[in-house]
């Protein structure tokens, strides 16, 4: 070692090691809880996309057997698309009827805001099954709209009667309080003095929004639109209850494979594949968000 | 009416049982940099944002350039205005910023970035136009938020204690600096602020707000020397307060009576003998002197004789502050180099007879 070298060597101090072993304690769990409950299923899943299933036994034989009838098979492509199509609708519905929601309470619910965002989750004191079967009693032929019709003379509303529509609006009821509450969350943040900074310079209302409160809260927006996007895109049972034999989704066709089938094998590729897509949405979705553009503060420090 | 840029005609505003702005009237005329100065609560904000039209008045009208826009929303009114956080777009970089009313007004592109480059170079503000407001100082961000409010050339420019979150050093600068725009622009300023040092350096025109009234309008110059109101002269300066009684009025002098002594002061109009009276002094209209130098120059002034307790230099002036023989504290200014006074010394603090503000209290 040369002279005047100072030698800085890491102190494993008593103090060191009870910050390790707190960060350990409290990351911990966590972090083990993941591993098992998460990834190992998933790791579990692409492996099996790869093997191959006979009576209902899974055989480790490598192949990709799964994948070619699954990306050939023109009843999966069709299962897929409507179940794209469906889940971008659904959001897009979803992103119409949340934002005024999301804006309306965050500026004007005033002392009942807390309460307002908590009814939100009112749905959620049912199951889903029961949810859905409710929406069934609505939309139905002897439901409550069409029969209440039917008493009048009218004819019954076609379209709700297990259709795509009836789905859609299913997965509309079921996933707007999480896209409310996402954009609410961003909205309570969002500093109002400055939609007064740019009517002053000019802004007519519905431009301030867009130059302004629009892009302020997109992270929020973006977030919302993931969390109704991916699960819809998976959805199962809506589309079982209300939607008929025209909504027959990816979901089921997966849900089937595990099932009545019995092909576990293919099922994980179609897992595998929902999955792929699934995070692809997301990057997508996530690329758009530019922190510096998004008046999120904290990220540079100049 | 050539000239008036803004009018407001009676305007007045309620919030509940609060009156907050309570009729008033009041003309700016083309190039003039007015002050609403008044302590919190005065009104002086809610009077901006009714101009702005932020804020819709109970009563009365406003006129800007001869137009009425009561009844207008902001973005009719062509005007500019700086707050006091500032209350830049994080989302938009500098220049983005300072362009944005141009852009709702459909300005072309290159006027956009002709006035751009015209009024980074009037602001200094080169070398940051590609920066976001969060990688800006204090001082910097303020004068981006200028530059915002005043590149569409407006009618008006409202500021709302802009300076109110800049430190010390900075605030004096841009005190300067603000002042310098608005004479080089000959845009009207209206500047809010209860800082009396701040309205005293950058206005042409003051008024002293309070209860939502205007206390005094007037040129800066007549609201320092000459306050219209107990309350003008204990908000503007710094003044000694006496509360006395009026025990003989001899035309424009009467003697008060204050703590057993006798104080010349001008009368207030119409006051009679047993009227109870205020008299305000600036700190620097008092003057001090040892107790023994009596005589010469003393004859017909004021003479309170205390001791000096104290003395707070402040740098180019020093206060003087004297226990009179009671107890009262009196505090006279003076260059403390012009003085060689010890804390403990026994002094005279005198003044001319009838100086000072005096009114009925």
């Amino acid at each position: 070692m040369s002279a005047g070298t100072l030698q800085i060597t890491p102190r494993r101090t008593k103090l060191y090691r009870l910050f390790a072993f707190r960060f350990a304690l409290l990351a911990g769990p966590g972090a083990l809880f993941i591993a098992i409950a998460l990834l190992l299923p998933l790791l579990s899943i692409v492996v099996f996309s790869f093997w191959r299933t006979e009576s209902y036994e899974l055989y480790a034989d490598w192949n990709l057997d799964n994948y070619r009838v699954m990306l050939t098979e023109p009843a999966y492509r069709v299962f897929f698309l409507r179940s794209f199509f469906m889940a971008l609708s659904v959001t897009l519905a979803c992103l119409v009827i949340s934002w005024p929601v999301a804006y309306f309470i965050a500026k004007h619910g005033g002392r009942y805001r807390l309460l307002l965002v908590l009814l939100l989750a009112a749905p959620f004191f049912t199951g889903v099954i029961l949810r859905i079967a409710a929406l069934q009693g609505l939309f139905g032929p002897i439901g409550l709209i069409n029969m209440t019709l039917t008493e009048v003379g009218l004819p019954p509303i076609q379209m709700l009667m297990y259709t795509p529509l009836a789905a859609g609006i299913g997965l509309v009821y079921l996933y707007a309080p999480f896209m409310i509450t996402a954009i609410y969350l961003s909205v309570i943040n969002f500093n109002f003095e400055l939609l007064e900074v740019a009517k002053i310079n000019g802004a007519k209302p519905w431009r301030a929004f867009i130059e302004i409160t629009w892009p302020l809260n997109w992270i929020g927006t973006a977030i919302g639109l993931v969390v109704v996007f991916i699960p819809c895109l998976a959805s199962v049972v809506t589309q079982r209850f209300l939607g008929g034999t025209q909504s027959s989704s990816f979901g089921m066709s997966l849900a089937q494979q595990f099932g009545e089938t019995g092909t576990w094998a293919l099922g994980s590729a179609m897992g595998v594949a929902l999955f792929v897509f699934s995070i692809a949405a997301i990057i997508l979705i996530g690329r758009s968000i530019n922190l510096k553009r998004s008046g999120f503060t904290g990220v540079i420090n100049p | 009416m050539p000239n008036a840029t803004l009018k407001l005609e009676s305007v007045g505003k309620r919030f509940g049982p609060i009156t907050a702005v309570d009729g008033i009237d009041l003309t700016i005329d083309r190039g003039e940099f007015f002050t609403l100065l008044g302590p919190s609560g005065s009104g002086k904000t809610t009077l901006l944002r009714i101009i702005a039209g932020l804020e819709p008045p109970d009563t009365g009208r406003v006129l800007i350039a001869g137009r009425d826009v009561t009844d207008l929303p902001p973005y009719g009114r062509d005007i500019g205005m700086v707050f006091q956080n500032f209350l830049l777009f994080p989302h938009k970089t500098v220049a983005e910023n300072i362009v944005f009313p141009l852009r709702m007004q459909r300005v072309g592109r290159a006027k956009r970035d002709e006035r751009l480059a015209w009024i980074i170079k009037l602001m200094h503000l080169d070398r940051l136009e590609g920066r976001y407001p969060n990688e800006l100082s204090g001082g910097q961000q303020q004068r981006v938020a200028l530059a915002r409010g005043l590149i569409a050339e407006p009618e008006l420019l409202l500021l709302d204690e802009p300076l109110a979150n800049l430190d010390r050093e900075l605030r004096s600068e841009m005190e300067v600096e603000i002042r310098r725009y608005q004479k080089e622009l000959q845009i009207p300023f209206i500047y809010v602020t209860h800082n009396q040092e701040e309205a005293l350096t950058m206005s042409d025109r003051i008024a002293v707000m309070r209860n939502g009234r205007f206390e005094q309008v007037g040129a800066k110059v007549e609201i320092y020397t000459n306050p219209g109101s107990a309350f003008v002269a204990s908000f503007v300066g710094h003044a000694n307060r006496l509360e006395g009684k009026l025990v003989e009025a001899n035309g424009a002098l009467g003697r008060m009576e204050w703590h057993g002594r006798s104080i010349l002061v001008s009368c207030p109009e119409g006051a009679v003998a047993g009227a109870a009276l205020q008299l305000s002094i600036k700190y620097e209209d008092l003057e001090i002197a040892p107790a023994g130098a009596n005589g010469v120059g003393l004859q017909g002034r004021n003479q309170l004789p205390g001791k000096l307790r104290d003395i707070i230099f402040k740098g180019q002036t020093a206060n003087y502050i004297v226990t009179l023989a009671d107890g009262v504290e009196i505090i006279a200014s003076a260059t403390p180099r012009a003085l060689s006074l010890r804390p403990e010394e026994a002094v005279v603090v005198h003044w001319p007879a009838g100086g000072g503000a005096c009114f009925a209290g």
